[in-house]
């Protein structure tokens, strides 16, 4: 969380908000955030970091107190990832416990939600009183969407009582939905790349089993059909994988002479 | 296209990648098209092929261990060759030549990239000079495109770490190749590489085929040792 020039954090108050000067500072800033949510390709992406750096972008683009965000699990369960500091860790995760607050609403509604100290104790009577405690009083959270397809939501939460704008909400809203977009299709990559690695394995491996075969075939004097018999029995007493043992022949780390009696077969 | 790519999931990545490489015969007047995996610079399967010339461009390269598909597969870039005569065909002169001499003119292949390495490459041929069209083209990377995930959806459904059913099946008649090299580099003492190389220089040297040579080596016809 950044703070401004005065060294008073930027959350604190806003009373020097809508110069021209603030604005293009702003936009900046925004800029800059917007390329680090798109920017969730990179071989070493982790989740964390790129959720607590959303936080942190929030926060400090929109002036709120705190930020945090919730992803859903395989089961659609939410999860608190990230916070932009430890009383909105601990508050999120009452939320999540209490099942009421504005990050479960925006997540189930798949629409921003937005309420003042005294709307938020009418509509969450459990959570709101705590999070007062915790010194915050306005209350929004925005889903992390992509068209239908939420996947999380995003919390902001301000000491004061001031709503977030308009603008702001498209803001919230939009940096939340980049975020969404960035994880879908990392998601997708790394599914997909994992896939293509174990096809290469398998491809691999199949290849490594048929030139172990030959091997044995020849240091053995037998049949390739033979020498594959050789190897899977030698693979099962040891208890190692096919394709292992394969690699192992071929490379020779395993000599000719112990395929020929495997253990268990002295006698 | 989207009448080929969705005409119905349920067929299955064989049935689905056989549809692209008819389509793109058809479509854009090719002599061959083929879907082909690899795994390591040393061994292509091809999956999926229409077309005369659909095996002819991946059976040459394996023979002469050298072309544009290993390329684009090695390296992940689309290597487009109009003109197999021409100047810039002779990066693989001896792929060139005997490309040329069985009647292909004209290669494109495109790589099946995916993570750090890909899985294969989608080849098109034609038996007359002449680049694809832009429209051809773009059609031909939309292919690879669905190609390469119907192949890695098959793998995904087929849970297991094992290759799905199907592309374990391609490529199948290769495998005496790999016991003859694992013979060979027994006889020789020598590395799996070498073995490899001293089989197709043989196949080369002797005017066969590496299959032909390997059956010998695996039927214990001929040694290398000798």
């Amino acid at each position: 969380m950044s703070e401004t020039g005065a060294g008073r954090p930027a959350w604190a108050g806003d009373s020097g908000r809508g110069s021209g000067g603030d604005d293009a500072a702003r936009e900046a800033k925004l800029a800059r955030a917007f390329v680090r949510l798109a920017d969730t390709l990179a071989s070493d992406f982790d989740v964390v970091d790129f959720l607590h750096g959303l936080s942190a972008d929030s926060v400090e683009i929109l002036r709120a107190a705190a930020a945090g965000v919730m992803l859903a699990d395989a089961r659609g369960g939410l999860r608190l990832i990230a916070s932009s500091d430890e009383r909105m860790r601990l508050l999120e995760l009452f939320e999540l416990q209490g099942e009421q607050g504005p990050c479960l609403d925006a997540y189930s509604s798949g629409r921003a939600v937005q309420a003042t100290a005294a709307d938020s104790r009418a509509r969450w009577p459990v959570f709101a009183p705590q999070a007062c405690d915790a010194g915050f009083q306005l209350m929004c959270a925005v889903p992390l969407r992509v068209r239908t397809d939420v996947i999380g939501a995003l919390n902001l939460f301000r000491g004061n009582d001031e709503p977030f704008t308009g603008a702001e909400m498209e803001i919230a809203q939009a940096m939340a939905e980049m975020a969404a977009i960035g994880l879908i299709q990392e998601r997708a990559v790394r599914e997909r790349n994992l896939l293509a690695a174990q096809l290469q394995a398998a491809l691999n491996s199949r290849v490594i089993i048929e030139q172990a075969k030959g091997m044995i075939a020849e240091y053995l004097t037998m049949t390739v059909d033979d020498a594959f018999v050789v190897l899977r029995n030698y693979a099962r007493y040891n208890n190692r994988k096919l394709s292992e043992v394969a690699s192992d022949v071929v490379d020779r780390r395993i000599p000719s002479a112990a395929l020929a009696r495997p253990p268990g077969q002295h006698s | 296209m989207a009448a080929v790519a969705g005409a119905d999931a349920a067929a299955g990545a064989g049935e689905l990648v056989q549809r692209l490489c008819r389509f793109a015969v058809d479509e854009m007047a090719l002599s061959g098209c083929a879907l082909v995996l690899m795994s390591g610079a040393e061994s292509a399967s091809v999956l999926a092929g229409a077309g005369r010339h659909a095996r002819t461009v991946t059976g040459l390269q394996m023979e002469l261990g050298e072309g544009p598909c290993l390329h684009a597969y090695a390296y992940g870039i689309p290597v487009l060759l109009p003109d197999l005569s021409a100047e810039n065909a002779n990066r693989w002169p001896a792929f060139a030549a005997a490309a040329l001499a069985a009647g292909v003119h004209a290669e494109f292949s495109l790589p099946l990239t995916a993570g750090p390495g890909g899985i294969g490459t989608f080849d098109l041929c034609r038996d007359r000079p002449g680049m694809l069209s832009d429209d051809h083209l773009a059609d031909a990377l939309v292919a690879a495109g669905i190609a390469r995930d119907a192949v890695l959806y098959q793998q995904y459904a087929a849970g297991a770490p094992g290759p799905a059913e199907l592309l374990a099946t391609a490529g199948a008649d290769r495998l005496a190749i790999h016991q003859a090299t694992g013979m060979i580099a027994a006889q020789l003492d020598d590395t799996i590489a070498n073995a490899l190389a001293r089989l197709r220089a043989a196949a080369f040297a002797s005017g066969r085929s590496m299959y032909d040579v390997a059956l010998d080596v695996v039927e214990r016809r001929v040694r290398f040792d000798e």
